[in-house]
């Protein structure tokens, strides 16, 4: 919303500058976003009177002008033939600007002295859409009312209507009011307790005729269009309008059209309530019925599309056609133009939702549609087409037809509600007498008074035009910032202690991220939405549980249209982001969570994972060696088993670890098919934690157990087992023979090559042994190896190798 | 004989002088004092003397075997302690050259951010809340004061799931989960992922993050907003920093604001970053609807609160002095391993 500082101030007579302005109005709420100074490229430039008009001796096109500067006479050499003596023009003297900041020196033309430059409409930086009574081709001339009033050596800006300041407001939705000249200079007179009232309106009602003999209005749906009032004005005269108002369209970024659909657009502007006029002649009947579309009804509309239209749309009608899209645009079957003999002033009021619904389908947003679409007050259309009247007769193009026709089934009042300036005060930890509330309230149009002699709580009688203001809380709002937000004292809440702590859950996610970096892995961030073509460009089965997904209804584009359901993709994305760019050695973990649907109307699972990503530097037993140490951290144990039908992991190099009875993971090394359609032209690794079982299982105490007192004894073995032999084999049947002395089982070597026969390996162990409360014997350990070794031969096939 | 162990301790000193390696003057050693050497030979003669000459033959021969085993002691440390010298000499490094260092792994940005945040508001007595980010309709919206076709609604751009479900807009759904799940008082934060639909560029992102803060107790007033709020804002920016409440909608609050900072560019003259306003955005608030605090199940007459939310990814941002938005989600390791 953009409001010019000169028509505020010609509503609120203020006294600050426009950025003490901004700074006082945006701490009573109304928000400023930006500032906009009109005419600032311009400089130096001065109305002139031209003196005398002379031929250019060695020039047949240039002329040579004496001028009257205010302060002097300078002389002007000009190539337009529009000049002549008497004339009032914009000079731009020697070292000033015009549009666009070039800057005009003294010269000689032809041999000349040329003192600055007459300038043109476009000089200045606008066009004859603008400035209409400026020519084709030539000098600017100002009127002789304005020649009058600016003698020469006045700034032309300020002739021209150029000196201005315009300022662009953010508006909350609780204030449709507020997108109005009038609306802000309320609040503005209200920031600086500054008296306020509406614009008196008179309207002389000229024309003969009445109404009610000329248009009919009904409304069939009144929930969509609570009010639809209408005014006639005959004799139209279409024509430019004058100067002012097209300055102050111009001004609130506006284009003026002609002086009809300028009032319009004026009073919109002004009142916030938009409108719109018709050619009566081609209203049939002259009767107007606000009515829903029918099935596939359509309509062109005032920009020449023709658009369908659905029954949820209201449509301003005759019996045989539809006239304009209710509150969002005409229709060119009832546009005004040249030799109207009367025109029909529409001023109405639609419910806003609907507007915002039928303007959203179109995809047809105007001026009109938004300001409707935030639900506007139905007082408002009777004081703004009596406005637009009272100007068609202040702008004498047309005379107004006695009274108006105007439908409003349901009309709105003023509520009362009550409230305890006493809890206010406690609300906001405050002490304002309820007096100066009154003060406040009264400032934004709002009577307060006590309920009754005695009585603590008080009534306060909201106008039509506040609807955000239905409770306490409300009232609250304005007396806080009317008060001032900033003369709140601040406190420390005197509440009940409180103890700030994390849950088990955060303290847990904190442990992993820290272990994360300890072990050399950056954290990422990615998207949680991703493209449902991720499935099959992981291999991911066609029945997999993953491709079962909550779907987004209005993603962005595929790419972002399904919650992810793995981490995959995302990680191996961000892996070939960092390869692309050359990265070396890449380490990645990211906490996220995955989303797995859970039922029509049900909440999907949203499970917490730790993914961890590498390339560079990295094997499959180094990844595993973060998850061991993950896991170690936790106080959890796992089993890991080959999984070779992932699609997406290398089928010999990938296993799901297993804690308690829960799948608590996944890790591998990246299918190279996998790794080469996401880029990446190394081995590139994968894991990914699920961290609600982990958590679940999860145990931090940590007990003390007594260092050993007595020596420990240690026994290497080597052995060969055929090469499919999984380790877990081996260990296992170790410890089934050790028994309680055993202290710890250690691999330390597999070996296959030439010293062994192809299709075995051979695998070396280290076992300590140890009791805590004797030194072990020599013979006790042997037998004990003894049996180890005969359970290896049997359940591992091993065959012990000599060292 | 006397003379000739003179003689002996002479030459050895001499010899003495000119050994500066461990196996010479073993050599020598062992040419006074091994199997045949001189000292031995000399003690191996002393058979042949009187018995009563021998125990003053003996001490002499023994003071002159002590006096040389000082002096190839002495000699020992002398070479040793060379040698050392020599060596460490040699060892010497150019302390110019860089440390070897293990790689450990950064922190995100963002995630630095809310840990920072976490533990102010932490300490100030906060517990850390948690909800969906699949969250319906009703704690989204319904529940905050947003009813159906609400402008709201649009405005915040909302991303649609099947089955009535939304992605949450904003944290401030985790207010009635908490109050449903709780009774006052209540004091916490809740950061999370929310989204909107906004097209990705420099300063907008369709996943972005919030931290939202809620407090419902007795007598719990707007100077009480104020005064926790501006608590973290100096604890997050330096006591230096100025802040200021304005006016503000939010459905959920009543009454509302926002939380300028003076800007930390320019120190509130005014610039490009602030606009020349001297002020930045940093968070909206309000003290609760009465209407959400009924719809979590708490007594608005016996209950007051305060809310608010703030945008993490801009803090973020402007902390590290981050220029584009999307850098947050690329996971590039040169931008990683900056923070």
């Amino acid at each position: 919303m953009d409001v010019p500082v000169s028509w505020l101030k010609s509503l609120v007579n203020y006294n600050a500058d426009t950025r003490r302005f901004i700074e006082d109005i945006t701490l009573t709420g109304t928000k400023v976003e930006s500032v906009k100074t009109f005419g600032a490229d311009l400089s130096g430039i001065v109305t002139g009177r031209i003196l005398t008009v002379e031929k250019h001796g060695n020039s047949d096109r240039l002329l040579i002008c004496k001028v009257d500067v205010g302060d002097g006479v300078v002389q002007i050499v000009t190539g337009a033939g529009n000049v002549y003596a008497g004339a009032v023009v914009p000079i731009v003297l020697n070292n000033g600007t015009i549009s666009g900041g070039q800057r005009i020196k003294t010269g000689k033309l032809r041999g000349e002295l040329s003192e600055g430059m007459m300038c043109s409409i476009e000089e200045l930086g606008y066009s004859r859409q603008e400035y209409p009574e400026s020519p084709e081709d030539g000098i600017y001339i100002f009127s002789k009312e304005d020649s009058a009033k600016y003698p020469p050596g006045s700034d032309a800006r300020e002739a021209l209507g150029l000196l201005d300041e315009a300022i662009e407001f953010e508006i909350t939705s609780n204030r449709p009011d507020c997108y109005s000249v009038l609306g802000i200079a309320r609040e503005a007179a209200a920031t600086y307790n500054l008296p306020f009232d509406l614009p008196e309106i008179t309207v002389k009602e000229e024309a003969e005729s009445d109404i009610h003999s000329m248009i009919s209005v009904s409304i069939e749906n009144p929930e969509l269009c609570p009010r639809y009032i209408a005014r006639v004005v005959k004799d139209v005269k279409i024509g430019p309008s004058p100067l002012w108002m097209r300055r102050r369209l111009i001004a609130s970024g506006l284009r003026p059209i002609n002086n009809i659909v300028d009032i319009t657009n004026y009073v919109m502007l002004e009142y916030g309530q938009p409108m719109h006029a018709f050619d009566i002649d081609n209203i049939a009947e002259r009767r107007i019925i606000v009515r829903n579309a029918r099935e596939n009804e359509t309509f062109t509309t005032l920009d020449g599309a023709a658009r369908r239209l659905d029954p949820s749309m209201l449509v301003i009608a005759d019996p045989q056609k539809a006239v304009a899209i209710a509150g969002v645009m005409g229709g060119e079957n009832s546009k005004v133009t040249e030799g109207a003999s009367a025109v029909l002033f529409e001023s109405a009021n639609f419910n806003g939702t609907n507007i915002r619904l039928t303007s959203k389908k179109l995809g047809l947003r105007t001026d009109a549609s938004s300001k409707y679409e935030k639900g506007l007050d139905p007082s408002l259309a009777y004081d703004a087409v009596n406005r637009a009247v009272s100007l068609v007769e202040e702008l004498g193009c047309g005379k107004v037809v006695k009274g108006m026709e105007d439908c409003y089934p349901y009309p709105y009042e003023n509520w009362t509600i009550s409230f305890y300036p006493s809890r206010i005060n406690a609300l906001l930890g405050t002490d304002i007498p309820p007096d100066e509330m009154r003060g406040y309230l009264a400032r934004v149009g709002v009577r307060a008074w006590r309920a009754d002699e005695g009585d603590q709580y008080w009534f306060a009688e909201i106008p039509t035009f506040r609807q955000d203001i239905m409770r306490e809380a409300d009232i609250a709002e304005e007396v806080a910032r009317l008060y001032g937000y900033g003369r709140i004292k601040s406190t420390i809440s005197s509440g009940s202690p409180t103890m700030g702590k994390k849950t088990r859950k955060q303290n847990l996610e904190d442990l992993l991220k820290n272990l994360m970096s300890a072990e050399g892995f950056d954290e990422a961030m990615t998207y949680s939405f991703e493209s449902p073509k991720v499935f099959d460009k992981l291999r991911i089965n066609p029945n997999d549980r993953l491709r079962d997904t909550v779907k987004i209804l209005n993603p962005l584009g595929e790419d972002y249209s399904i919650m992810r359901t793995s981490t995959v993709n995302s990680m191996l994305t961000s892996l070939s982001t960092n390869y692309g760019r050359r990265n070396k050695l890449v380490r990645l973990y990211e906490m996220a969570k995955v989303y797995w649907p859970r039922g029509v109307g049900e909440f999907p699972e949203e499970m917490d994972t730790l993914t961890l990503g590498a390339y560079g530097e990295m094997d499959f037993y180094a990844l595993k060696g973060v998850i061991e140490r993950i896991l170690d951290a936790l106080g959890v144990a796992a089993e890991y088993e080959s999984v070779r039908d992932l699609g997406y992991l290398h089928p010999g190099r990938a296993a799901e670890f297993i804690a308690g009875e829960a799948s608590a993971g996944i890790l591998g090394e990246v299918h190279p098919d996998i790794a080469a359609e996401y880029e990446i032209n190394e081995r590139a690794y994968y894991a990914v934690l699920f961290l609600k079982p982990l958590f679940e299982q999860a145990v931090l105490a940590r007990y003390y157990k007594p260092l050993p007192k007595y020596p420990g004894v240690q026994r290497d073995i080597a052995m060969k087992v055929k090469d499919d032999v999984p380790v877990r084999a081996i260990e296992t049947a170790i410890r089934e023979e050790a028994g309680a002395i055993l202290e710890a089982v250690e691999l330390f070597d597999v070996y296959k090559g030439s010293q062994i026969e192809a299709g075995y390996k051979s695998v070396a162990y280290s076992i300590s042994f140890r009791r805590d409360d004797r030194t072990l014997t020599d013979e006790e350990v042997s037998e004990v190896m003894k049996r180890i070794i005969s359970n290896l031969e049997t359940k591992a096939g091993a065959q012990l190798r000599d060292r | 004989m006397k003379e000739k162990l003179e003689q002996i301790k002479v030459s050895a000193l001499r010899s003495l002088e000119n050994i500066d390696s461990l196996p010479a003057l073993e050599e020598l050693r062992l040419g006074l004092m091994g199997k045949k050497g001189e000292l031995t030979q000399i003690l191996k003669g002393m058979g042949a003397l009187k018995p009563e000459e021998r125990p003053a033959a003996g001490q002499m021969v023994n003071q002159a075997r002590q006096a040389i085993e000082d002096m190839l002691s002495t000699a020992r440390k002398r070479i040793t302690r060379k040698e050392q010298d020599a060596r460490l000499a040699a060892e010497a490094l150019d302390v110019t050259m860089p440390g070897a260092r293990r790689a450990v792994g950064h922190r995100h940005p963002m995630s630095i951010v809310l840990g920072e945040l976490a533990d102010m508001f932490l300490g100030m007595g906060y517990e850390i809340a948690e909800g969906p980010d699949v969250e319906t309709d009703y704690y989204n919206f319904e529940a905050l004061n947003i009813p159906a076709n609400h402008p709201a609604k649009d405005e915040q751009d909302t991303f649609y799931a099947e089955g009535g479900l939304v992605l949450r807009t904003q944290t401030s759904s985790v207010q009635i989960r908490t109050m449903e799940r709780k009774k006052p008082p209540i004091k916490i934060i809740a950061p999370g992922t929310v989204y909107r639909s906004d097209q990705v560029d420099a300063t907008h992102s369709p996943v972005f993050h919030q931290l939202e803060g809620l407090v419902v107790d007795h007598n719990i007033t707007m100077g009480d907003l104020k005064g926790a709020l501006e608590l973290f804002a100096s604890e997050l920016f330096g006591g230096d920093i100025k802040t200021r409440f304005r006016p503000h909608h939010f459905p959920f609050t009543e009454p509302s604001a926002e939380m300028d900072v003076s800007c930390f560019s320019c120190g509130g003259k005014g610039c490009r970053v602030c606009k020349e306003s001297g002020w930045i955005e940093l968070l909206g608030c309000g003290m609760v609807h009465p209407r959400v605090l009924e719809m979590g199940g708490i007594d608005p007459v016996e209950y007051s609160g305060f809310a608010f939310g703030i945008g993490l990814d801009r803090i973020a941002m402007q902390r590290f002095g981050i220029s584009d938005m999307r850098l947050l989600f690329e996971n590039d390791v040169r931008f990683l391993r900056q923070f």
